[in-house]
């Protein structure tokens, strides 16, 4: 019995170091991804070139089975909104650039082509939709300030 | 760009074949205690979920969904198009520690314990949330060129 309660121990305890190296690695991302994220247009990213409304980068696979069934379905209930799909084995330079070392991997971007918001795994839409609704009040604030 | 085709993969097969490695662990974790000689389910596993991965045909858990329960309704098809690689890859990884795992339960038991408990971990993680963590170490592994696509 007690081979199964050091077993419990060991376990629980790899479960919680690799749930905060996790939360180390996705804020490091996130804070590297933004803190370099330039201003301005940013060529690929803006298809139509005069982006006025924040969009979506959606890096996903043909390994991503989450994508598939949760993320694709959650971007889906969000209605109007752009949203670039990005093969992140495909697109190899553009996922580096947003640091993607997951995926799914959702990318809130302002339509001066600022990222505003990185989520690491699977986005729920709420949150998608709170991120978008923060992203238009960034966007009119600068068109006031302009 | 060229993306590997990808084909209609039932997931409720997934589901059954991790529902019965979790199951499998449980039982050799709870029982082994009580009875020493049910550890052995952990080797016999690390078999299965080996054997599966050559040779999906001969994959023990899978093969009961499509053969039994699938069949008589007990459980629903969930057809989703993806590509089976992934599940392969993470399937054989889970069965090569469940190996690492036999090979321990001599000598240092709970170490033997921890690595096969972890495994069920993962797969109940890939079960309720639907995370797999194989996939993302393979999504990782093709990013850099070590895996064809």
């Amino acid at each position: 019995m007690s081979a199964q309660l050091w077993a419990l121990a060991v376990v629980g305890a790899v479960v919680l170091v690799a749930a905060c190296l996790e939360t180390f690695r996705s804020r490091r991302a996130r804070r590297l991804v933004l803190a370099t994220s330039p201003s301005g247009p940013t060529g690929h990213l803006l298809m139509n070139g005069e982006e006025t409304q924040p969009y979506i980068l959606y890096f996903t696979g043909d390994s991503c089975t989450v994508c598939r069934t949760h993320q694709e379905p959650a971007l889906a209930r969000l209605g109007d909104v752009r949203v670039d799909k990005v093969d992140a084995v495909a697109e190899r330079t553009l996922a580096d650039r947003f640091r993607v070392y997951t995926l799914p991997t959702t990318v809130v971007m302002a339509a001066d082509g600022r990222a505003l918001h990185v989520n690491y795994g699977y986005a729920p839409a709420p949150k998608l939709e709170r991120q978008l609704a923060e992203a238009r009040g960034t966007s009119l604030r600068s068109a006031a300030t302009a | 760009m060229s993306t590997p085709a990808t084909q209609v993969v039932d997931h409720s097969a997934l589901k059954v074949n991790q529902t019965g490695i979790i199951v499998t662990v449980l039982v050799a974790f709870v029982g082994g205690a009580l009875f020493r000689p049910l550890l052995v389910l952990i080797p016999l596993l690390a078999v299965v979920l080996l054997v599966g991965t050559f040779a999906p045909r001969l994959a023990l858990f899978k093969q009961f969904y499509f053969k039994v329960l699938k069949p008589r309704g007990i459980v629903k098809p969930r057809p989703v198009q993806d590509r089976p690689e992934p599940h392969n890859f993470a399937q054989g990884l889970g069965g090569v520690f469940l190996a690492v795992a036999s090979v321990f339960l001599i000598p240092l038991t709970f170490l033997g314990l921890a690595l096969a408990l972890l495994v069920a971990v993962l797969a109940f993680v890939n079960v309720a949330f639907g995370y797999c963590l194989g996939c993302q170490i393979f999504y990782q592994l093709e990013r850099r060129g070590l895996l064809r696509a």
